[in-house]
């Protein structure tokens, strides 16, 4: 399929999560080394939109295992087999991996998180204050631990915003952000960190000095004020006012939907 | 050489209650299904489970009452949701977690198959997976002047338990080309004894024509069981993908508490073989479509 994608017209017709999907792609770019993890459906989109338009050279190492992998579209499972087709090499994880994140060969992390805070700090492991005994038991860690205190950057994203899902602060830190702010991750030695939250309403980023979140753009239809009320803590607002976030084009929407997901693996 | 060709009931007969056992195992990705099967028709008791990221298997022997403990980076069957039998355990207090994450586990199960007693990382620092583990997670100088590591107690599971393509009698194990887990390469060496089912049982010859595919000697392994299709209903690459429709079957009855002991004692505690197990769930037509997964799923 051959598209003009770069001079392609802003889409009118596209779903929340064709949105994040296309703000996500940007992030990615040729000669850098991205992965995602489990349930990564958004992600993976986002690394096959990539590949597709701007970045062709973007190494995507899928789920830790196939690198430079070509599924011909996206499949039931980001972790298995079918999605790590045609890969050029399997990383063993014990040892290719673990080595390759460790020495950041790989600098860029795609993944989601059942609750954020307003330092980037993630959670996937316990609901509620007793960890022994919690509200709610989520699946865990996994490699998100690691990843976000070997000195990747951290793209985040989430459906659901809302005061749950964003919080003053987490009930555990699985993943750890810019922890208490300022120079408290740097103290640690841990390097780069999260960078931007993409969510169902708006796309946020992160202070450079006290680390806290800033919202970044509101997306169309939303507005600063419904942001806010949808945040389980003070967000910063840039003085100079917050944009829209850019529409996708109608090229990146059918790529999406034709050639990349045409199972609608994206919705579920 | 020894033989170590034995049966499910024999191989799982020595694991003890309250001994620790490491599950291969990734999400839905090749589990020894049949000795976690065999695990809940033995009624094995307060077992301490260690998995990087576990799957069904967890889920059922959560229901079955088998683990009372488990050490792991995650829990979840991917894009059939959370285990639900396995988290109320927990919410309720009757399985208690040590999550560590990956490269954690890494690090512990790396120093217990060297004979260390502990291996680093620089994973995790900073989260509270250190607090909720601080017997087994400790910062410590860098004796050469570097930033601070994290030192990860070494992990000797009592048995480790795993899937295999194929083994000789003498329990020299071999897998096809694909991807592995750490599951594979670390646990079995870390683990003081080793269980193998495989899908099938060949000559030795066979495995001489490719010892780059064989990833464990038969000294390291106790059992060696041969056991068709006994990832099911995980997948077992290239040979057969994992089965959605079993999977959905399970979730449709797992946070029915009675429902989920039915279907435990359908599949898991009344079949008395394998190939009773395989025909309760379709037997040839259904193996036959769980082959021809690549390139539909």
């Amino acid at each position: 399929m051959s598209l003009d994608w770069e001079n392609s017209p802003a889409s009118t017709d596209y779903s929340v999560e064709e949105l994040v999907i296309c703000v996500l792609t940007e992030q990615f770019n040729n000669g850098e080394q991205a992965t995602n993890g489990m349930g990564s459906f958004i992600p993976v989109a986002a690394f096959m939109l990539a590949k597709k338009t701007h970045a062709p050279d973007l190494i995507w190492l899928a789920s830790s295992i196939g690198l430079e992998c070509r599924p011909e579209r996206i499949p039931a499972s980001t972790l298995e087999a079918p999605l790590w087709r045609d890969s050029i090499m399997y990383l063993e994880q014990y040892s290719d991996f673990w080595d390759l994140v460790s020495n950041n060969w790989i600098t860029k992390f795609c993944v989601g998180a059942a609750q954020l805070d307003q330092y980037g700090n993630a959670n996937n492991s316990v609901i509620g204050s007793d960890y022994h005994r919690p509200k709610v038991r989520l699946p865990g860690t996994a490699g998100l631990a690691d990843l976000c205190s070997l000195n990747k950057k951290l793209y985040y994203w989430n459906l659901n915003h809302s005061p749950r899902t964003l919080v003053e602060k987490v009930d555990f830190i699985s993943g750890a952000g810019y922890l208490d702010g300022g120079d408290a991750r740097e103290r640690l030695g841990l390097g780069d960190g999260p960078q931007l939250v993409v969510t169902n309403l708006a796309v946020m980023d992160f202070h450079p000095d006290s680390k806290r979140m800033r919202l970044k753009s509101v997306h169309p239809g939303n507005t600063v004020e419904e942001v806010q009320q949808a945040t389980g803590f003070e967000l910063l607002i840039p003085e100079e006012g917050v944009p829209n976030t850019k529409a996708p084009t109608q090229a990146q929407i059918s790529l999406i939907r034709d050639v990349i997901d045409p199972d609608g693996m994206r919705n579920k | 050489m020894q033989e170590k060709l034995t049966s499910l009931e024999e191989a799982i007969a020595p694991i003890c209650d309250g001994d620790v056992v490491a599950l291969q195992i990734m999400a839905t990705y090749m589990a020894p299904m049949a000795l976690v099967r065999e695990l809940i028709r033995q009624n094995k008791k307060d077992l301490g489970l260690v998995v990087l990221i576990g799957g069904i298997a967890v889920d059922w022997l959560a229901k079955a009452g088998v683990i009372n403990r488990l050490i792991g980076a995650a829990v979840t069957m991917e894009q059939f949701g959370l285990c639900q039998q396995y988290r109320k355990a927990v919410e309720q207090g009757r399985i208690r977690v040590e999550e560590i994450s990956e490269s954690v586990l890494n690090a512990r199960l790396g120093a217990g198959a060297r004979g260390l007693p502990f291996l680093t990382t620089r994973g995790a620092i900073g989260t509270d997976l250190m607090k909720e583990n601080s017997d087994n997670m400790k910062m410590l100088d860098d004796p050469f002047g570097g930033m601070p590591v994290m030192a990860c107690r070494a992990l000797v599971p009592d048995f480790a338990l795993i899937h295999a393509h194929r083994a000789d009698r003498y329990g020299n194990i071999q897998y096809e080309p694909g991807a592995r887990w750490p599951d594979l390469a670390i646990m079995p060496k870390a683990a003081k004894h080793v269980v193998v089912t495989v899908e099938e049982i060949v000559d030795s010859e066979v495995l001489r024509r490719h010892p780059e595919r064989t990833v464990l000697p038969g000294f390291k392994v106790d059992a060696v069981v041969e056991v068709p299709n006994g990832a099911h209903p995980t997948s077992m690459y290239p040979n057969y993908g994992y089965d959605t429709q079993f999977h959905r079957e399970w979730t449709s009855v797992s946070r029915d508490d009675e429902k989920a002991t039915e279907f435990i004692d359908k599949y898991i505690r009344s079949p008395a073989s394998q190939s009773e197990y395989l025909e309760l769930i379709g037997s040839e037509e259904r193996l036959q479509y769980l082959q021809e997964w690549e390139g539909k799923r």
